[in-house]
């Protein structure tokens, strides 16, 4: 494995606001990477300090080993979320416009999209959509995928499809940097970099990132009298079915139930990825 | 009294869009439809609020000014402020006066909109615009509520604060349908409907859903893809096998509800239905 | 590069209506052109009145096409046909000179009839025959000055332009947002929608119609003759028309760019073919009937006659009743289909492929 993208204490200030702080940013062969942050977190930011796209205010930024170069942007494939396909023309046509573009000769598209190849891609489905963008971003034989929420939309077996698509990519060497606001999708990933406000707050396996948080599991014949004490309260609840999760203490928890006089059973469990994300921006954020 | 729609199908044409769906909302509850895109999911509420023509089958609804719908794009007012938007959706509703300006207010204190409510609907991100077309449909307090996958495409603290507010609406009284390509969404229900290409392939309550799986699910970490249905899980496979043993190197493993999803979905697929 | 023109030409090829616009539209153009663009005139209705008409009527020839014979009449229903818009020339006999009263609102035709006059003079004096003594009078826009003849024109021009493309955009604009549909489910009703929606367009237009007319006033001095009434009556009319078509026009509109170019379409015939600048007697049979179709051709009637030559409410009750008409269709139509817009359908939404796309934006 070795490293294809690396920032390393890159910071980008635009006038007094500062995107990005002094982030340490890796992407190896072989590995999927997933960027997982707020709005406004500094995720695009980050990304395009990356490519080269914008120069850094300090730090460094690798792309292949050199600073980012448009030879270098040529072994980067890059969906975006409005897939950068055109609408308007067949899946061919697309091919063969990204290959010419990119200079690559003449390449063979993929058997598995063969069935839909002359159809416009304004007509396909969703999933059928990305799995063409995914293929176009992939014609060129990048190094680096960069992929905005790749499987945003898409139904659970059109999911599945496309992370084989994504896995097998990373198989054959590339390193994959995906952006994702779906827990699902960030839970597929080898690693998990948390962005608050421009910093990383959080980062390592989905494991390291939740750490031993625990939340607890309030369950209530009165769910509706347990969630109004605890909503009042300023908890953040998660509901479900009928069981509610809340970001505190067991005796806390069961203190102001009984006050309130509802009855219900308290137990500490460990906090899922959501939990984990909502405390890791809410303790990184400022004011 | 409860809503919802009764053995309904819909037809665009010559394609069918839903096909023989059934459920029915109860007060207080959250009902969650997941599927992926083209699946019928909006199709399915535009349905229930009568946007769309049935083919077969009944729409069960209240009175329009009991129902509070979202669209999945849009319903924000880009050239109105936040609160012109409010004030257009209370008066469209009903709400006049003082009960208006009351209920704006308080609307834009429990959404997080009271630093934004003089920015023009255009100028808020994403996130905000969405809570506040939820704003707009909860303020005139209907029992129904229908929401259009108000979810897709916001940053998980969002969401986050999205499901408060809609499990405050149902612990409110309000019944409330959602849609979402989230799977993991759909365990905040307390009844799920799986949607695929129109038709129902499973539905009930999510611990019912995963119940309902028969054969034996595993896990393998081989490279290349295991013999029988399987599907990518990080870097390994989930493999499973509807009857009998699973294959050799595979280890089994408790399904959960995600795996009970894209399960349901094979079996769709292969033919066969869930029974729940 | 070449990847570059390739795409291009691949778009193009199933843009429908830009490849509309880029080949009919110029078609079109040059069929208009050829055949409505014409300032000279070929026929002048013309009355003949007083005790030597029958004379006199024999005498003139084209362009002069003379469509009435009074012998009974004089010099006020001479004038009062040309108020009343039978005619564009009278000629009044029995008097020392025949007296040739013109429609100085017809600006063309009149100057058509000048000069046809001065050759019938010539032709007399050359083959040895004394004309008689003939006095020419043109009634309304002595001088003939094209400013008074054309903003009571581009009054209804501007109008136009408010009315159907703006209205258009207002409407698209509420159906881009996503907000279009959710006004179904709520507890308005279609016609609570349009009214509403037309309702401030309508105000506007009217605040600009007077400044309009104001400032043509002020600035080129163009009378105001007739009742203010009658032409508030006209331009109602003539903004529901133009305002019920800009619905029509947003309901066959996806965005914002497809308003704009239906609108244009929709526009440019008026421009070409209303009267306001070439005269409808002048436009070829064949396209002449295209003239009679549309509003403003009507308001214009309404506006000059009004403003120019003080004519009374019966003499512009055919636009009038015609304007009404229109009115009453294009704003049934425009509720027709905008009730299907937000009744339940039986089409499937557009918006659901561009959620992300537009939330990604």
């Amino acid at each position: 494995m070795f490293e294809l993208a690396e920032t390393q204490a890159v910071t980008m200030r635009y006038g007094a606001f500062t995107a990005v702080d002094s982030v340490d940013l890796t992407v190896r062969s072989g590995e999927v990477v997933g960027l997982l942050g707020a709005n406004g977190a500094g995720k695009t930011t980050l990304i395009r300090l990356l490519l080269g796209l914008v120069r850094p205010s300090a730090g460094v930024t690798l792309l292949f080993g050199s600073p980012p170069s448009v030879s270098g942007r040529r072994r980067v494939g890059y969906v975006p979320q409005t897939l950068g396909l055109y609408f308007d023309m067949t899946v061919r046509e697309n091919w063969d416009f990204t290959v010419a573009a990119f200079g690559g000769g003449r390449a063979d598209m993929p058997s598995n999209l063969s069935d839909v190849k002359d159809q416009l891609v304004g007509t396909l489905p969703l999933g059928t959509q990305r799995r063409v963008a995914f293929a176009v971003a992939f014609s060129h034989a990048p190094d680096l995928l960069v992929l905005d929420e790749p499987t945003s939309g898409v139904g659970p077996l059109g999911r599945a499809r496309l992370w084989e698509d994504i896995r097998s990519s990373a198989e054959h060497g590339a390193g994959v940097l995906v952006t994702t606001h779906n827990m699902e999708e960030a839970e597929q990933c080898d690693r998990l970099v948390v962005m608050v406000e421009g910093r990383v707050a959080a980062e390592g396996t989905v494991g390291d990132v939740t750490g031993h948080r625990q939340v607890v599991e309030v369950r209530s014949a009165d769910w509706k009298g347990a969630f109004e004490v605890l909503d009042a309260e300023g908890f953040v609840i998660q509901v479900h079915e009928d069981v509610l999760r809340v970001p505190s203490g067991r005796r806390e928890v069961e203190g102001l139930l009984e006050r309130r006089g509802v009855r219900a059973t308290v137990t500490t469990v460990p906090a899922n990825l959501e939990e984990a994300f909502v405390a890791v921006v809410s303790a990184g954020s400022r004011g | 009294m409860t809503w919802g729609l009764q053995s309904a199908s819909v037809r665009f044409g010559q394609t069918p869009a839903l096909t023989d769906v059934t459920f029915l909302l109860e007060p207080s509850t959250v009902t969650v439809v997941v599927g992926g895109d083209g699946a019928g999911k909006s199709t399915c509420l535009r349905a229930l609020v009568g946007l769309v023509a049935l083919s077969t089958g009944e729409a069960r609804r209240p009175g329009r000014r009991q129902i509070g719908y979202v669209p999945a794009t849009g319903g924000v007012y880009p050239d109105l402020t936040v609160d012109e938007n409010l004030a257009f959706s209370g008066g469209v509703y009903g709400e006049r006066g003082a009960t208006l300006l009351d209920k704006s207010s308080a609307t834009l204190e429990r959404f997080g909109l009271v630093d934004a409510h003089s920015r023009l609907g255009g100028h808020l991100s994403g996130g905000m615009q969405r809570k506040l077309a939820l704003g707009m449909a909860l303020l005139h307090q209907p029992a129904l509520l229908v929401l259009d996958e108000p979810t897709t495409g916001i940053d998980p603290l969002s969401r986050s604060e999205m499901w408060r507010i809609i499990s405050r609406a149902a612990a409110g009284g309000a019944a409330v349908i959602v849609t979402t390509t989230y799977v993991d969404e759909a365990q905040r229900a307390s009844s799920v409907l799986l949607l695929e290409q129109g038709r129902v392939i499973a539905q009930g309550s999510p611990s019912s859903i995963v119940g309902a799986i028969g054969g034996t699910l595993g896990v393998a970490h081989s490279a290349t893809r295991p013999a029988g249905l399987s599907w990518r899980w990080g870097r390994a496979w989930r493999v499973w096998a509807p009857s009998g043993p699973l294959p050799d190197g595979v280890e089994p493993l408790q399904p959960e509800f995600e795996d009970a999803v894209v399960i349901a979905s094979m079996a769709d697929r292969r033919g066969e239905q869930l029974d729940v | 590069m070449w990847a570059m023109i390739v795409k291009e030409y691949r778009q193009l090829r199933r843009d429908r209506r830009t490849l509309a616009m880029m080949i009919v539209l110029p078609v079109l153009l040059l069929v208009i052109f050829g055949y409505a663009a014409r300032f000279n005139v070929s026929t002048i209705s013309t009355v003949v009145v007083g005790p030597q008409a029958e004379q006199v009527a024999a005498q003139l020839q084209a362009p002069f096409h003379v469509v009435e014979i009074d012998p009974g009449g004089d010099r006020s229903v001479a004038a009062l046909r040309l108020k009343d818009g039978r005619a564009v020339v009278a000629v009044v006999t029995g008097r020392s000179s025949v007296l040739f009263l013109m429609d100085g609102t017809q600006l063309f035709p009149v100057e058509t009839a000048e000069s046809a006059l001065g050759r019938m003079v010539q032709r007399a004096k050359a083959s040895g025959i004394t004309p008689p003594p003939l006095t020419v009078q043109i009634l309304y826009n002595p001088k003939l000055i094209t400013s008074w003849v054309l903003v009571p024109g581009l009054a209804g021009l501007i109008l136009v332009f408010i009315g159907t493309l703006i209205t258009s955009l207002g409407v698209v604009r509420e159906r881009q947002a996503g907000t279009l549909e959710q006004l179904a489910v709520t507890p308005l009703r279609p016609w609570d929608v349009i009214a509403g929606k037309i309702t401030p367009y309508l105000l506007v237009a009217a605040v600009d119609l007077v400044v309009i007319v104001a400032v043509g006033m002020i600035l080129f001095h163009v009378p105001f003759i007739g009742s203010v009434a009658t032409f508030a009556l006209g331009a109602a009319l003539f903004l529901l028309v133009t305002l019920g078509m800009g619905v029509l026009v947003s309901t066959v509109s996806q965005n914002q760019g497809q308003a704009i170019q239906l609108a244009f379409m929709v526009m440019l015939p008026q421009i070409l073919l209303s009267g306001l600048i070439f005269p409808i007697s002048s436009m070829a049979a064949g396209v002449r009937w295209i003239s009679y179709i549309l509003p403003l051709t009507y308001f214009i009637d309404i506006s000059r006659g009004v403003m120019l030559k003080g004519a009374p409410i019966s003499a512009l009750w055919e636009p009038l009743l015609l304007l009404s008409v229109l009115a009453v269709v294009v704003l049934g139509l425009a509720m027709l289909r905008f009730r299907r817009d937000l009744a339940p359908s039986t089409r499937r939404s557009r918006t659901s492929i561009t959620t992300h796309e537009q939330l990604a934006a």
